[in-house]
């Protein structure tokens, strides 16, 4: 039983982190249809600009633990939101009324050059994430063990979330975001700058994974170029499995991602995880094309 | 227009065909690598190009052919020639069996789902299924003698694969010419009308892939035999990816623009190799900017003279 409620929380871990990743893309696919590909290797982009920023404030010395913490994810968004932004101007503006599967090639190149561009600068073996950026605090609740990390991780991951909730259903911008995502065209006529909405949610997409990526560098300690590839696919499924372009569906499908993949790696082989994940994307796909929260999309056949 | 693209067809091929004239092993191995490469883009442009289904996994059946072929002859023993029929059936086989259930998925959801078949295909290799894959350092050791001769000399191997390519262009003429090379284009095009007109789009759809999948493990066969060896790196999600951007760099259900793609691809980096380690940052340069210079690929496919509404989405 103890097992079991470990394997839940890694997978609640876990499941931050492609919760977290996979609103960047379900945003993005709900506004412009596409599968931003690049949207991985920016959030792996993220932690090693924070890895770089922290290493630089500490070496100044100047500021308190806490608040060189803080302002590296502030700077960390500021940067991701930025790469993202030129992302799209240089590879996706253009092809806006391009055929879909000219974007999906511009996307496939951003996600190479920016994960070769890693390997070219930072190298390509396992860069270290520094183990005392957070306090290595740890509690004991019924035999489980949280870490301060695990704690932090969780907790701004669900503030995150609510404000994200907050802001799409409540404000004046959210509602031109969803009503962008159901018909641009209509959108325009009611005089919404479509353009600067898909900066919005390129915007709001880096600033999360950017928060996802820094996660993935404190918490696994190790990163690498290609971690893009591995947790984008996976928060990508996420996405999918919840219904891609429904914001909710994304939380609930990185959940239940994070919860399934942890019991995988702990009741049946880690080395098998990634065929699991996918055999089980293909039957969700077989069975509920449109996820588990996406509404049903009339089908031309 | 015909006779131009007549005297390209024939200059290419003379050039093929008199190329290890110049008796450089290196250049020899790269062409036939070109060779089996755009066989493969070419299989997959029939189910992506010609079916218009987006498949982001056609690197599994490739794979299936070469792992097929060295099964067959280092774990059983038996003649490389033996293994011939099986990748090509099975291959078809899995298609049918995988693409089945999935060819009626919009089309994003169909290049998750093919993306999915290449990393399950993967791990399989990695993890040694069945004892047979050799797990992460795949295969070594084939021998391919047949009645005495080494189908692996360099030559040898060059002319199998250019005679390959060669069947694979007549194959792909044959089949633009036949009903179910304009059945293909009509599902892509508008699958209600084609269904209208009694055309199964899931019958033509599960053809595209069987066919697709056949001639990627043909391709599977040779390429196992020039390298003697197959390893899960060749056939990952990344060389699908790789194959997907040749056929939309080159264009769509266009010969000549795959062959260009492929070219740009597999052979330009040969001759720039002093920039190896940034080789990857350049395909997704050249990726991103020949999509944005030219939406329809470098070379598009003509289809005589339609009125622009028709051939608008």
């Amino acid at each position: 039983m103890d097992i079991f409620l470990q394997q839940v929380v890694n997978g609640l871990i876990i499941g931050s982190i492609y919760a977290l990743v996979a609103l960047g893309y379900t945003m993005v696919y709900g506004v412009m249809k596409l599968i931003n590909f690049a949207h991985g290797d920016l959030v792996a982009l993220s932690a090693y600009i924070g890895l770089m920023f922290y290493t630089q404030l500490i070496g100044l010395g100047v500021l308190p633990q806490p608040l060189v913490v803080v302002s590296v994810f502030v700077l960390t968004a500021i940067v991701a939101a930025a790469v993202a932004l030129l992302v799209e101007r240089v590879a996706y503006r253009p092809l806006r009324n391009a055929p879909r599967l000219s974007a999906v090639v511009s996307a496939l190149g951003a996600s190479m050059m920016i994960q070769n561009g890693i390997m070219l600068i930072w190298g390509p073996n396992i860069t270290i994430f520094p183990s005392d950026i957070l306090p290595a605090v740890s509690w004991t609740i019924y035999g489980i063990t949280i870490t301060f990390v695990q704690a932090a991780m969780i907790i701004i991951t669900l503030v995150l979330m609510i404000s994200l909730t907050l802001f799409i259903n409540y404000t004046k911008m959210g509602t031109a975001i969803r009503a962008s995502a159901i018909n641009q065209d209509v959108a325009k006529l009611m005089g919404i700058n479509v353009n600067m909405i898909i900066m919005i949610i390129f915007i709001v997409g880096a600033v999360l994974g950017s928060v996802g990526g820094l996660f993935i560098g404190m918490y696994y300690r190790g990163i690498s170029f290609n971690l893009g590839w591995v947790y984008g696919l996976n928060a990508f499924i996420a996405a999918i499995l919840g219904g891609i372009g429904n914001i909710p569906g994304s939380m609930v499908g990185g959940y239940m991602l994070g919860l399934f993949t942890a019991l995988i790696a702990g009741y049946v082989s880690s080395s098998w995880a990634e065929a699991f994940t996918f055999i089980l994307l293909i039957l969700i796909l077989i069975v509920r094309p449109t996820g588990i929260l996406g509404e049903r999309v009339a089908e031309k056949v | 227009m015909k006779n131009k693209s007549f005297i390209g067809y024939a200059v290419l091929f003379a050039f093929l065909a008199l190329f290890p004239i110049t008796n450089d092993p290196r250049w020899l191995t790269v062409v036939t690598t070109f060779c089996i490469y755009s066989v493969v883009a070419l299989s997959l442009d029939i189910v992506l190009g010609r079916a218009g289904m987006f498949d982001m996994g056609h690197a599994l059946f490739f794979g299936m052919g070469a792992y097929i072929t060295a099964i067959m002859n280092v774990h059983f023993g038996l003649n490389i020639l033996t293994a011939l029929p099986l990748v090509i059936i099975i291959p078809a086989l899995f298609a049918i069996v995988l693409s089945t259930p999935i060819v009626h998925l919009r089309g994003d959801y169909l290049l998750v789902a093919t993306i999915g078949m290449n990393i399950v295909f993967e791990q399989a290799l990695k993890n040694d299924l069945l004892g047979l894959t050799g797990g992460p350092n795949g295969i070594f050791g084939l021998d391919a003698t047949v009645f005495g001769f080494y189908l692996d000399d360099g030559i040898t191997i060059y002319y199998i694969a250019f005679f390959l390519l060669l069947l694979t262009l007549l194959l792909i003429r044959n089949l633009e010419k036949s009903k179910v090379g304009r059945a293909l284009h009509y599902v892509q095009e508008d699958p209600i009308a084609a269904e209208s007109l009694g055309i199964s789009t899931r019958f033509y759809r599960v053809f595209s892939f069987a066919l697709g999948a056949a001639l990627a493990g043909l391709a599977g066969f040779v390429f196992s035999i020039q390298y003697a060896a197959v390893s899960p790196e060749a056939f990952n999600f990344m060389t699908s990816v790789i194959f997907f951007a040749i056929v939309l760099v080159g264009g769509k259900a266009s010969i000549p623009g795959i062959l260009a793609g492929t070219f740009i691809m597999f052979v330009l980096p040969e001759i720039f190799r002093e920039f190896a380690t940034a080789r990857y940052f350049v395909f997704g340069l050249a990726m991103v900017v020949s999509m944005v210079l030219r939406p329809e690929g470098m070379l598009p496919a003509k289809y005589g003279k339609l009125p622009k509404y028709v051939t608008e989405d």
